[in-house]
Parts: C-alpha cells; sequence; structure tokens
C-alpha cells in the first residue's frame, strides 16, 4: 500500500458514524533489523475530527513555542486522537472503518531525550 | 463529509504505552524530508511511503505491517491537481538502506546506485557531458 492512498481519508466508526480523517500515520522503530536501523512498524493512525491537514504536529507534541501558532493549531486539531493498527478493520475507496471496539488513545508520544 | 462536532473535544484520551523503539510520524519525520547519500550529498527528497504485511502481502490491513520502500517520483503535478503517480512511477528506496533520520534521512550508499538518480545521470552523460568543458571541473 502506498501511504498517500491512507493519508486525508475520512475515518469512520464501524457503525458509519463519521469521526475524522487521517491526519498522520505512526511507525515505531522495533522491527527486526535490515539494515543499520530496526523495521519500522505501523503503530497507528492518528485521526483528527476536523480537517487531513497538519501543521509541524502542534497536537500531538508538547512544543509551546511560538505561542500564538501552537495554541492556534492545538485548538484547530483539538480532538486528534490515536488508533491502533489492529483496531483499522477495512480500507477501501471510501476511506477507512475501525473495528467495532476501536479504543483511541492520545496522540502524544514521549520523545527521546536530546543528546 | 460532516464530522459530528460532538466527538470528543474535550475528552482527554489515555495515553499510549511507551513504545520500545523510536517512534515516527510519517509526515512529521519522513515525508518531503531530504534523502543524503553516505557522503552527504543530497539525493532526492521523500515523495511517499510504501507499507506491507509483514508476510510480504500487498494488503496490510488485518494484520502486522511494516514500512518497506520510501518512494520518490513525479509528484508536483498530482499535488497540485490531486490524485498520486501510478505505483510503477515511483521509484523505490528499501528502507534498509537507511542509516539515520534526523533533520535529513540519511542513507548509507551512494546516491548514483540509486534507480531514483537516472534523469540526473542521463542529463549529465548526454548533455552536460557534449557541451566543450562539460566533463572537467573549472579550471
Amino acid at each position: 500500500m502506498i501511504l498517500s492512498d491512507l493519508l486525508d481519508q475520512p475515518v469512520r466508526e464501524a457503525d458509519g458514524t463519521p469521526v475524522g480523517y487521517v491526519i498522520d500515520v505512526r511507525f515505531v522503530l522495533d522491527g527486526p533489523p535490515v539494515g543499520p536501523l530496526a523495521t519500522p512498524r505501523v503503530h497507528g493512525v492518528l485521526v483528527s475530527p476536523r480537517t487531513g491537514s497538519s501543521f509541524m504536529g502542534y497536537e500531538r507534541v508538547d512544543v509551546r513555542s511560538p505561542a500564538l501558532l501552537a495554541r492556534w493549531f492545538a485548538w484547530r486539531h483539538r480532538g486528534t486522537f490515536l488508533v491502533h493498527w489492529q483496531d483499522v478493520a477495512a480500507i477501501d475507496e471510501d476511506g477507512v472503518t475501525l473495528a467495532r471496539d476501536a479504543r483511541r488513545w492520545a496522540p502524544g508520544y514521549e520523545r527521546p531525550a536530546p543528546a | 463529509m460532516t464530522i459530528a462536532r460532538k466527538t470528543h473535544d474535550r475528552t482527554t484520551y489515555e495515553k499510549d504505552a511507551p513504545q520500545p523503539g523510536r517512534v515516527l510520524d510519517a509526515r512529521l519525520h519522513l515525508l518531503d524530508r531530504q534523502l543524503l547519500d553516505v557522503d552527504d550529498v543530497p539525493v532526492t527528497t521523500i515523495d511517499d511511503l510504501e507499507i506491507h504485511a509483514t508476510g510480504g502481502d500487498a494488503d496490510p490491513v488485518g494484520g502486522p505491517a511494516v514500512l518497506t520502500n520510501l518512494l520518490t517520483g513525479p509528484v508536483l503535478g498530482t499535488r497540485i491537481l490531486g490524485g498520486r503517480p501510478p505505483s510503477s512511477r515511483l521509484e523505490r528506496i528499501a528502507w534498509s538502506h537507511v542509516r539515520a533520520v534526523d533533520s535529513a534521512v540519511k542513507l548509507g550508499i551512494h546516491g548514483s546506485q540509486l534507480d531514483a538518480t537516472w534523469v540526473e545521470r542521463w542529463v549529465r552523460d548526454h548533455v552536460i557531458g557534449r557541451i566543450p568543458g562539460g566533463r572537467h571541473d573549472p579550471e
């Protein structure tokens, strides 16, 4: 699958209720090593209730400056959540359908400490 | 499509469990990043990504999936007009060639080994190289 077929797609719950749009796809470098790095495992999709666009990830990181932009983008993407990949039931031309018991997680992640 | 506005605006979701490896968000950390080869020479930019099921199946839904290739190609037109180029027009750079992900994505091989740079090499050999003085450094 090409990732642009998934990004910006509408997301629906199992009963057809629209819940938002895919704004990003999260990978975790914990797969088997295939070179200098581990294979990125698809961890989940980030869903914004309002728009498919996302700028600098303000809604999922703790960056708070410049304050005006940070507050605007955090507000614009309020309600953004993460759905684990195993909770994605189907992807077709109509968008993404979540599993019936799909659980929503906070979109943030722990950033590595600066070296 | 109208999205129901009741959707959990003020809901605080539970934090995801800490992950055993580095977290990379496609748009935030990979897409549109510069690709540098082993000598830090710019090669191209990452226009798209390809994912497969861990068993190699092209359809990754329904089970574990992994990122397999970085894609680059003629995307300017489709970014303006919508859609994406056919899969066959995209050049693939295997993830196994990636040695670091930073503000740029660094490869462990030379750019000349990649199909992604064939246009540049063709222009060098067939156009620039035929201009008098085009085959050596300025003196």
